[in-house]
């Protein structure tokens, strides 16, 4: 059985840390210590895909634990790569018994003292993001009430992670649409300029500013920047030939 | 319950013709029982541009934020969060003297502005009107969130496809940028030989004087019935 009063706590104090500006790293960090208190483990790391759908370790809440992830990772196979793969939990699982399943992980992860591993798929949907990972040195299976409980801080740093990423493409977009209003921004003021230096209608003014920036090889944004801000005179444009 | 709402409100969006933008405010009006929509992009504080808006109020209400630098769009961007002002014309005033003189000139006599953000990512603001006092209903507040939430979507899927340096098609359709101001900035700047932010600061300065909105002056100057004197 999780210890239900940490388990609670765990959970508040998880979605406190999940403000609108938080850290993905210490979050996740957070999570695998909390669950090792609240679920009486030996350690807990977490696992995230990159964009590639390469696996990396983010947060281990030992060093015994990053140095075994790191192990799954290059030997390319344990109980975390199983769950990321499969999408399924990969639970109860007896290191000693394991030698067949992992050659390499299993021997090495009970050299390490540890007698059972445990992971969670980290999912939204059907898309598996990466794995929260538990290992415990004294043997014994997890409960039933364990399992729901692991699966849940899983879930609850899954959700943090999707609005994590939603946020900076938000920021990103956002700072592309504001520097593209600028950018019609300065346009219009070098307008006023040229129209006001030349004795020209906007639309004229307009049409100087384009072709200046045609014959000079120049973005009209940056031409009218310099225009804007008066590093280049707005008199000393090309004039249009006819027919422009 | 959330889901349900957002369906419906994503079902009258696809129901009708017209701009995307254009969709968008008319829809803000109807769900929240306004009598008019808009909604204004913000940057650092103040009013960037206006995607769209459903009528001349909404608009003259986007246009005095932008050159008053107040109002309910700039404080819901500011604050994050909802803001509201029942009654325009209430004895007392509202928080926004110069604002409010305007918007009740106009016609409005009740708004709200309602942030259009994604997390800590602060696009601009909905900005709503009516024309008789009072707050909104539950129901009604209920439906602004969404809206909102939805503008918000809706300006960064436009922006997502769009090439660096550009804008969003969808974002284009409707936008209005008070190009007129820019322009006049302009002209003021190459007419008393300053830098184009202190042409601005001039254009506001006269616009204060006299009592109008530097959108007003702006067209005076780009109309060539107002010329600034070095003199002055």
């Amino acid at each position: 059985m999780p210890n239900q009063t940490l388990l609670v706590r765990s959970l508040v104090e998880l979605a406190d840390n999940l403000v609108d500006d938080f850290d993905v790293v210490d979050v996740l960090s957070l999570l695998s210590d909390r669950c090792v208190h609240a679920l009486g483990l030996t350690a807990a790391g977490v696992m995230l895909a990159s964009p590639s759908g390469a696996l990396q370790v983010i947060a281990s809440s030992s060093d015994s634990m990053r140095t075994l992830e790191l192990f799954q990772l290059q030997s390319d196979e344990g109980p975390c790569l199983e769950a990321y793969r499969t999408g399924e939990q990969v639970v109860n699982l007896d290191l000693a018994a394991e030698g067949s399943r992992w050659p390499r992980f299993a021997p090495r992860a009970a050299a390490e003292g540890f007698r059972s591993a445990h992971s969670f798929p980290m999912q939204l949907r059907r898309r598996t993001l990466g794995t929260l990972n538990l290992l415990r040195s004294e043997p014994g299976a997890l409960g039933e009430a364990d399992i729901v409980a692991a699966q849940a801080l899983a879930d609850i740093a899954t959700i943090a992670i999707i609005q994590h990423q939603i946020v900076i493409d938000a920021q990103v977009l956002n700072n592309q649409l504001s520097a593209a209003l600028n950018s019609r921004v300065v346009i219009e003021q070098a307008k006023g300029k040229v129209s006001q230096a030349t004795g020209t209608d906007m639309d004229q003014a307009f049409r100087r500013l384009r072709n200046h920036a045609r014959n000079h090889n120049l973005r009209l944004a940056d031409l009218a920047s310099r225009v804007a801000e008066g590093t280049l005179s707005p008199g000393s444009l090309d004039h249009l030939q006819p027919g422009n | 319950m959330a889901s349900d709402r957002l369906l419906r409100i994503l079902g009258l969006l696809g129901g009708r013709d017209g701009s995307g933008a254009a969709r968008l405010c008319e829809v803000a009006a109807e769900v929240t029982g306004m009598s008019g929509a808009g909604v204004m992009l913000l940057a650092d504080g103040r009013p960037q541009a206006s995607v769209c808006t459903t009528d001349e109020v909404s608009s003259l209400i986007e246009e005095a934020q932008y050159t008053l630098g107040e109002g309910p769009c700039v404080d819901a961007h500011r604050l994050g969060e909802a803001v509201s002002e029942p009654d325009l014309a209430a004895a007392g005033g509202s928080r926004w003297a110069a604002f409010s003189r305007r918007a009740c000139g106009g016609g409005a006599r009740a708004v709200f502005g309602y942030p259009i953000r994604i997390g800590t990512v602060r696009l601009g603001a909905l900005n709503l009107y009516r024309d008789r006092a009072g707050l909104l209903e539950d129901e009604e507040h209920a439906n602004a969130l969404v809206m909102a939430d939805v503008a918000a979507r809706a300006v960064l899927a436009a922006q997502a496809g769009a090439p660096p340096g550009a804008l969003g098609i969808n974002i284009e359709e409707d936008l209005y940028l008070w190009g007129a101001v820019h322009q006049a900035a302009g002209m003021v700047s190459v007419q008393l030989d300053i830098p184009v932010a202190d042409a601005l600061v001039r254009l506001r300065a006269r616009a204060f004087v006299t009592d109008r909105l530097v959108s007003e002056v702006a067209r005076d100057v780009v109309e060539r019935r107002l010329h600034f004197d070095a003199g002055e």
